[in-house]
């Protein structure tokens, strides 16, 4: 599957929702779209491209804004697939993707307790990694390594 | 009966690490499960942003601690290709060797904890007995038994030792003999066919959906291996078979794991014999001074030097001993990666544990989470 083949078939579903898709070394390509149009992008790409397993959900923190990636795979082209949307720093969200990918639900608690992204309509969005109550989030550049942090954690149970 | 909700964890003999698995039961009766995860994080991908390229690899040994060459070699293929790096060939094969041997070390620590967890003991003696000859072999060349720091970017640290091969062959054939034995003792014990045979189902359609990758989905009938699919290093030019089991049960993995064994026997033999045929350089020669020191001083002149090297970013993929492993790492020109996310197999195989663990019993439990093969040192990192 090439770049081309990609926009052929998203392109009319998702029409300026679809930013670009570019050539990705190793992958079938690199689908950049608006976090608006996210849940219809999602479907069509495992109904229409046929990407059934969603291997992994993470976000990296640019500052100015942060990107939300998806690593996905199709057994039929034997291809991984990257998606990507750029969400605002300041009040970065977008659209859960357990619905469509059950499996991305853990990996999206973690992208939200790491870099501090918000999965709307996420059915379990709770501390995965880090201890309930934890209010940072350490991926963040803004987040330093070699400074002391305070918190009070509260126990999972009581 | 009422219902309640009891930890079995973070430390029970299940759990093989240091995790939490909270189940809801009606008696016996499993009605739920909320696996807690978290005890092990010490925020690796936090630290790599914070370290050179090269110092990266003393984390991903810590990654998994029984597959610490496959970490290795995942976080430095992606490396290499954010860093636009080419090992040598001879370093490839020396991977691929790495990989297999590390495989099945696994394997037999799986195999011996698994089989105890059912209340077989003397499994355990001989897998173990048995992996202490892959890791003596491992100490022979790198130095370590369990964190190797053996893969730089640009190929490995050091040659195999004059006499290697030999010896390596030597285990393999040892290793050969003794698969019957393990099977024996396994599929030929009453006591491990009833409590192994149809539990823990997960057919090949959930394991998709949920996520879930390696010898449980291949114990599913579904035959994707990621050294056959997407070929890394050199896996391209040898020969093997993907191991599949349709059951989908405990026993099935089992199978799987068996016959990924004997498979890597197969590959480590052809690995041995171009390794006698094709002696040669083992690191790049090419590589700027900063990246290229096998035994890298840090803090030298190249590491503090504001330098000048193209951005890039890198993805890999490889066929971890527990399932799908994936690398993304992002190089912006600084002298540290900007972002390195790793995805564990692990943690996506339990994080589908509602689905294989609901409606059996509470004694169910050790073995199904055993075929899981848990380590939680990937799924917390």
């Amino acid at each position: 599957m090439q770049p081309d083949d990609i926009t052929r078939a998203l392109g009319p579903k998702l029409g300026d929702g679809l930013l670009s898709v570019e050539p990705f070394e190793g992958t079938a390509g690199r689908v950049r779209f608006r976090p608006e149009s996210a849940l219809a992008l999602f479907e069509a790409v495992r109904d229409d491209l046929r990407f059934a397993h969603c291997a992994t959900v993470g976000g990296i923190d640019w500052v100015d804004h942060r990107e939300v990636f998806y690593v996905l795979w199709s057994d039929e082209a034997g291809q991984y697939l990257f998606l990507s949307a750029d969400v605002p720093a300041d009040a970065p969200h977008i659209e859960s993707a357990a619905s469509v990918w059950p499996s991305a639900n853990w990996h999206e608690r973690e992208a939200w307790e790491l870099v501090g992204i918000t999965f709307d309509h996420h059915p379990d969005l709770r501390h995965l990694l880090m201890p309930d109550g934890y209010v940072f989030h350490p991926l963040l550049r803004s987040f330093k390594l070699h400074e002391p942090e305070s918190l009070e954690v509260k126990s999972r149970h009581v | 009966m009422s219902e309640m909700w009891i930890n079995m964890g973070p430390q029970h003999p299940m759990t093989h690490g240091l995790w939490n698995l909270r189940v809801k039961i009606d008696g016996e009766m499993i009605l739920d499960v909320d696996p807690e995860m978290g005890y092990l994080h010490r925020g690796i991908e936090k630290i790599s942003e914070d370290r050179h390229y090269n110092e990266v690899i003393t984390l991903m040994d810590r990654c998994c601690y029984v597959a610490g060459f496959s970490w290795e070699h995942l976080y430095i293929l992606g490396a290499e290709e954010a860093l636009h790096v080419e090992p040598p060939e001879r370093a490839e094969y020396l991977r691929v060797l790495c990989d297999e041997f590390q495989r099945i070390g696994s394997h037999l620590m799986w195999y011996a904890a698994f089989v105890q967890d059912i209340g077989l003991m003397s499994p355990f003696l001989y897998g173990m007995r048995d992996r202490d000859l892959v890791l003596d072999l491992f100490q022979s060349y790198t130095g370590a038994r369990m964190t190797y720091e053996y893969m730089r970017v640009g190929g490995v640290r050091n040659d195999v030792p004059p006499g290697f091969t030999d010896s390596a062959r030597k285990v393999l054939d040892w290793l050969t003999a003794r698969f019957p034995e393990y099977d024996q003792l396994c599929l030929g014990s009453t006591i491990f066919r009833e409590r192994c045979d149809e539990l823990g189902i997960l057919k090949a359609a959930d394991c998709v959906k949920h996520g879930v990758t390696g010898p449980m989905l291949r114990s599913a009938g579904v035959k994707r291996d990621l050294r056959k699919d997407r070929p890394y290093s050199a896996y391209d030019r040898l020969e093997f078979d993907v191991a599949v089991a349709d059951a989908a049960d405990v026993t099935a993995r089992y199978l799987v794991r068996m016959e990924e064994m004997r498979q890597s026997v197969r590959i480590l033999r052809q690995v041995l014999d171009w390794l006698d045929r094709h002696p040669g350089p083992v690191l790049a020669d090419h590589l700027p001074r900063w990246l290229g020191a096998p035994y890298a001083p840090i803090g030298n002149e190249g590491y503090l030097l504001k330098r000048n090297y193209p951005k890039g970013v890198g993805f890999s993929a490889i066929e971890e001993p527990h399932g799908e492993a994936l690398a993304y790492v992002v190089n912006d020109g600084g002298e540290h990666p900007y972002r390195v996310k790793f995805r564990s197999p692990v943690f996506a195989n339990i994080s589908a544990a509602r689905q294989y663990l609901v409606g059996y019993h509470v004694a169910d439990i050790p073995p199904i989470m055993g075929s899981v093969d848990v380590c939680v040192g990937e799924v917390d990192r």
